[in-house]
């Protein structure tokens, strides 16, 4: 059952690293925390404390830091503890093993999504700012980050949709009142038509300008071609760098095409490595060739590589097979071992990533692509998905000439709103009217 | 000693839902009783003179097709009609009679003498029962009498205080007692709560200038309050407008200290929809003014009712604000304004039959449940009877007619008894998820299963089976007319090419609502009245059908089973639904369905949770 108990999980991945956390929340904290460190935090709220964690036999499990917070100051507004364990899955079992070995009623692993559900519920969040956080975590473009962080940190005030709700509401309370309360005011079908309108018309602005604002590029698609062992996997991984990258998103790893996002400097990428031509390929690397070539239509640089064995024809070839403009870079590889006298970049691999980046220019390239870093966004995608679902009574509305049948359509729009932003029921419709109409003899 | 008497049932209290409870009872046979500590309270209109409006109608029409009173007492005893929302759908028209208040009670006074329903005058004190059970009740007089069944419908009078400014009297309303006694029970027994409402003062009608006002005519467009009323033969008489202004809101804001209301000395939860003049003006002072309906009281009566202007202000400012108000300048009072507080039971209380669950076969009605309107007691009234009587007389009753979806008297019940109140009930069209269909044309169909010759006399019973049997004529002939859109097209009716054959039912939409053209396409005679009720039929047949799928789906699932469903997920339940579903993890759809304060939307949101389509009107 959701909402008793107190419940615990890691919120780092169970897989070696240098930590693991694991949050537990709920009435029984600070018993499992004394049982656990031997300890009393409750006057420690919100601070790290380095402690010895206790098997159930007084032997120890881990040193390492735990924060407490109290309740109501918590991220679920319940009583909360974090535990930052070392990064060991062991220790993690271990600690999980010492969770059940307590057998306190009611103790147990979090469903997925029950911290942040248990937020909700204790008034914490509001759900669009629940959800926000998922869409924070997932998100894939700078803009609806920065948008999806305005709705978590200053509430449901900022989203886009607030307004549209608002208007809803009130036309819907409006329609209410003229039809319950005729006689108490002068309300005019006309009128009440024309804000319809008016609904519609903003909801479909706000659509489109945010629809091409979501569409807008906001990624730059890098292709390295060349002969056969030029370099292009070397210099592939030297910019991936599995050790540094930040890599958001791990697409194909299959031989064929290697693919790859990063983030550099704010930037965002993508890159791709192909397989280079030869006369006698095997065959998955010809198919591997022409997925690259099917691919370099969405491509938007080429990084073409060279060097001192690579024939005029090889790269003709090239030219010939992608779909290349002048969206492109000769580079020439291995430069510690061959001297060049030309005007093309060189590199090899001994560059550090910084050096390596500065030579072939990837910001410029960015720049090139990419005019708009980042929009202001005033919806994210399943708010815009939202909208398109609402837009779709608006001919059955505006066409319609009976208020009753409006009103019954505009009551299923806000339903929808209510599944956004979590109930709207008859007593906040009436709430309104009562508010905004003399209503009453 | 117990009175001689042994009574099926006793109903205590005189007002609308009294009369109601009392008449049904007689009519289904039982051995009906009626206590009210006054006879000249027969149906007492405590507030306005006047019954039906949007919402209210709905429920007194109803009633009326119930084999109730309110409708057909109305119409005897109307000076004057209108009908609200008439430009829109039948489903919202709202019928009103102004009502000659003594005219009212006259009637109803001879209508109850006439039946058998004994008429005891007399102050019930207690409530007596055994084991949880009642054996009857004990009055100030008549002292113990037997009764298997009490229905209680004593409206604003458990503990009613009355406030006019800093002045407080003990009464139910002015010039009657309040019921201190039985209040003793009521409060130990049940958990109760105390409301207010507050009415205007009454003004001299030969102290009104109306000549310098505008009048508002009784329309005469033979739409009545009641199914059987053919004509209404009182003189009809102008209601009057006019509009408090500057000066009067003036008045007001510089002495809402001598308001009770505003004082401070009434606590208890008044009306946001009934606000009081003090309301207004602090809330909507502003406007350049609120308007004021002068309602005559009665043909022979010499006072009028200004609708508007309820008040709890001290006597003289009353008198001072009412005098700035255009034609009012030189009026003269005969009774001020005052606002009421009383006790009411928790309506969540009652079983949805509207017994008591702690005390069997103890039922109450009317504004005790926390309600108000005429109206609303009516519905109340009859409901209690028709269940008293289901319960003892075993009658054969098709409980159907009461779901929320089916009527607003269900509607209301389910409202009462799983909701409970904060502030008083009244109803509103939009509280019907169902409002497309709750119709007050259609209410005959509607309660088709409850019609019997019980409880409609001869004349009535006829005229109602005689109704049914020709709109089914019409109707048979009129589908068994077919249509292709070229037929349609040589008539000059314009609907999709789509091949499609229509029947005539399926056509009148597209027709224009009148009989003559109703007569040229089909060649067959309608009146208006059947023609306006299936033209509109037609219209909303597709909405119709569709409400229906979705209220079939609801009941095909009563089986779901909710055992894994986590309800917090489903964003649009309200935080105390979802506490409510959370305590009591209902196993199915159906144990849902039972649980006090989860409302059918509810349901509907956690079918669409687990992806079963319901609840929306689809598009169409
Ligand atoms: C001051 C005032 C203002 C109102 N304003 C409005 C308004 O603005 N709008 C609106 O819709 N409604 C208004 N109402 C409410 C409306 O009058 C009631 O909702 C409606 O009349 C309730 O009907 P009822 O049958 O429940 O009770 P009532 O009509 O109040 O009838 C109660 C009956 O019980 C009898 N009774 C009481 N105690 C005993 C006893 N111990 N023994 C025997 N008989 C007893 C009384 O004599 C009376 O006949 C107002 C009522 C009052 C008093
Ligand atoms: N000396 C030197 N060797 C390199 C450099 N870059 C790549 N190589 C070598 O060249 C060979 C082919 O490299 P690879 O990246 O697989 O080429 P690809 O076929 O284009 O992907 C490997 O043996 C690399 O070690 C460089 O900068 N300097
Ligand atoms: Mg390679």
């Amino acid at each position: 059952m959701f909402n008793s108990g107190t419940v615990y999980s890691n919120f780092t991945p169970l897989v070696k690293s240098p930590v693991i956390g694991y949050r537990i929340s709920g009435d029984d904290v600070l018993l499992i925390l004394k049982k656990l460190t031997k300890r009393n935090f409750s006057k420690d709220h919100s601070m790290m404390k380095l402690v010895e964690l206790h098997n159930i036999d007084g032997t120890i499990l881990d040193k390492c830091s735990v924060v407490y917070f109290k309740s109501p100051n918590s991220f679920t507004g319940e009583d909360v503890c974090e535990i930052f364990i070392h990064g060991s899955p062991l220790i993690a079992s271990q600690l999980e093993q010492v969770f059940k070995d307590y057998k306190i009623p009611g103790f147990r692993l979090a469903k997925k999504g029950e911290f942040s559900y248990r937020s909700v519920f204790n008034n914490k969040y509001s759900l669009k700012q629940a959800k926000a956080i998922n869409l924070i975590i997932n998100n894939e473009s700078f803009s609806s980050l920065e948008y999806n962080k305005k709705i978590l940190f200053k509430g449901d005030i900022v989203s886009g949709l607030t307004p549209l709700k608002e208007d809803i509401v009130n036309l819907f309370s409006e329609i209410t009142a003229s039809i319950d309360f005729v006689d108490d005011e002068d309300f005019n079908f006309k009128n009440i038509m024309k804000k319809t309108r008016d609904f519609f018309n903003i909801c479909n602005k706000l659509l489109h300008k945010n629809r091409t604002k979501i569409e807008q590029k906001n990624i730059c698609k890098i292709m390295l071609i060349g002969p056969v062992n030029v370099g292009k996997s070397t210099l592939f991984n030297m910019i991936i760098d599995k050790e540094r990258a930040i890599v958001t998103n791990i697409k194909g790893t299959t031989r064929d095409i290697l693919s790859n996002q990063i983030i550099f400097d704010g930037k965002k990428f993508e890159l791709f490595d192909t397989a280079g031509h030869r006369s006698k390929q095997g065959k998955i690397e010809k198919f591997g060739y022409r997925k690259a070539q099917k691919l370099s239509k969405e491509i938007d640089h080429f990084l073409v590589l060279k060097d001192k064995n690579t024939r005029k024809a090889d790269l003709t070839k090239l030219f010939k097979d992608f779909d290349i403009n002048k969206n492109f870079t000769i580079i020439e590889t291995k430069s510690d071992q061959f001297n060049y006298n030309s005007k093309n970049i060189k590199i090899n691999h001994y560059l550090n990533r910084e050096a390596l980046f500065s030579r072939i220019k990837i910001s410029s390239i960015y720049n090139k692509y990419v005019t708009h870093k980042n929009h202001k966004l005033e919806f994210n995608n399943s708010e815009i998905e939202f909208l398109e679902r609402i837009l779709e009574y608006e001919n059955d509305i505006i066409n319609e000439r009976d208020i009753l049948i409006i009103a019954q359509l505009i009551r299923n729009i806000l339903d929808d709103f209510s599944y956004e932003f979590g109930y709207i029921n008859n007593e906040d419709v009436y709430d309104r009217v009562f508010s905004n109409f003399c209503i009453g003899k | 000693m117990f009175h001689v008497e042994h009574y099926d049932v006793v109903v205590i209290g005189a007002g609308h839902a009294g009369a109601e409870a009392a008449n049904i009872c007689e009519k289904y046979g039982l051995k009906t009783a009626l206590i009210t500590k006054n006879q000249s309270d027969l149906g007492k209109l405590s507030c306005n003179p006047s019954i039906g409006g949007v919402g209210k109608t709905h429920i007194a029409s109803e009633v009326d097709i119930l084999g109730g009173v309110i409708c057909k007492i109305g119409d005897k005893s109307a000076i004057h009609y209108r009908v609200l929302n008439l430009s829109k759908g039948p489903a919202v028209w709202g019928v009103r009679a102004q009502i000659d208040r003594d005219l009212y009670v006259k009637n109803m006074k001879k209508y109850i003498k006439s039946s058998k329903i004994e008429l005891i005058e007399d102050e019930a004190i207690n409530i007596l029962q055994k084991n949880n059970k009642i054996v009857g009740l004990e009055c100030l007089k008549a002292g113990k009498i037997k009764s298997k069944i009490v229905i209680l419908t004593t409206g604003t009078f458990l503990n009613g205080k009355i406030y006019f400014g800093n002045e407080v009297k003990e009464a139910g309303r002015i010039g009657n007692s309040s019921s201190k006694e039985l209040a003793k029970f009521i409060n130990k027994n049940f958990k109760t709560m105390r409301l207010k409402t507050g009415t205007p003062p009454r003004i001299y009608a030969q102290s009104i200038d109306y000549d310098i006002l505008d009048p508002q005519p009784s329309e005469n467009n033979g739409i009545f309050l009641s199914y059987f009323t053919k004509q209404n033969t009182n003189k009809n008489v102008n209601c009057y407008i006019t509009k408090t202004n500057i000066k009067t809101h003036k008045i007001i804001r510089n002495n809402l200290d001598k308001s009770a209301m505003y004082s401070g000395i009434i606590k208890s939860q008044g009306v946001r929809y009934c606000p009081s003049i003090e309301d207004k003006i602090t809330k909507f002072g502003d406007r350049n003014g609120h308007n004021i309906f002068l309602e005559p009281e009665g043909l022979n009566s010499n006072l009028v009712y200004p609708n508007g202007i309820s008040n709890s202000l001290d006597k003289n400012i009353q008198l001072k604000f009412l005098r700035s108000i255009k034609g009012l300048e030189n009026c003269k009072v005969d009774q001020y304004g005052y606002a009421v507080e009383y006790d009411t039971v928790d309506p969540r209380e009652l079983k949805n039959n509207f017994e008591t669950k702690k005390i069997e076969n103890f039922f109450l009605a009317g504004q005790i449940n926390g309600t108000t309107g005429y109206e609303e007691a009516a519905g109340q009234g009859i409901y209690a009877g028709i269940h008293a009587a289901m319960k003892i007389k075993k009658i054969k009753f098709d409980n159907k007619v009461f779901e929320r979806e089916n009527s607003y008297i269900g509607v209301l019940v389910d409202d009462l008894t799983k909701l409970g109140v904060t502030e008083p009930y009244r109803m509103f069209t939009s509280r019907a998820e169902n409002r497309l269909k709750l119709r007050t044309d259609n209410s005959y169909e509607r309660f088709s299963s409850t019609i019997n010759n019980k409880v409609f006399n001869k004349t009535e019973y006829n005229l109602i089976t005689k109704n049914i049997k020709d709109e089914k004529k019409i109707l048979k002939k009129i589908k068994s007319l077919k249509y292709s859109p070229n037929d349609l097209k040589t008539k000059r009716i314009k609907v999709k090419k789509d091949g499609k054959i229509r029947n005539g039912f399926e056509v009148l939409k597209f027709l224009e609502l009148s009989t003559k053209k109703f007569k040229d396409f089909f060649s067959v005679k309608i009146d208006q009245k059947l023609l306006t009720k299936i033209y509109f039929d037609s219209k909303y047949q597709v909405f119709y059908e569709r409400e229906k799928k979705s209220y079939d789906q609801l009941n095909k699932n009563k089986n779901m089973n909710l055992t894994n469903i986590d309800f917090n997920k489903i964003p649009s339940l309200s935080r105390e639904i979802l506490e409510k579903l959370n305590k009591h993890r209902p196993t199915n759809l159906n144990d849902a369905c039972k649980i006090s304060g989860i409302t059918p939307s509810a349901l509907f949101q956690i079918m669409k949770y687990k992806k079963i389509s319901g609840n929306k009107i689809a598009r169409r």
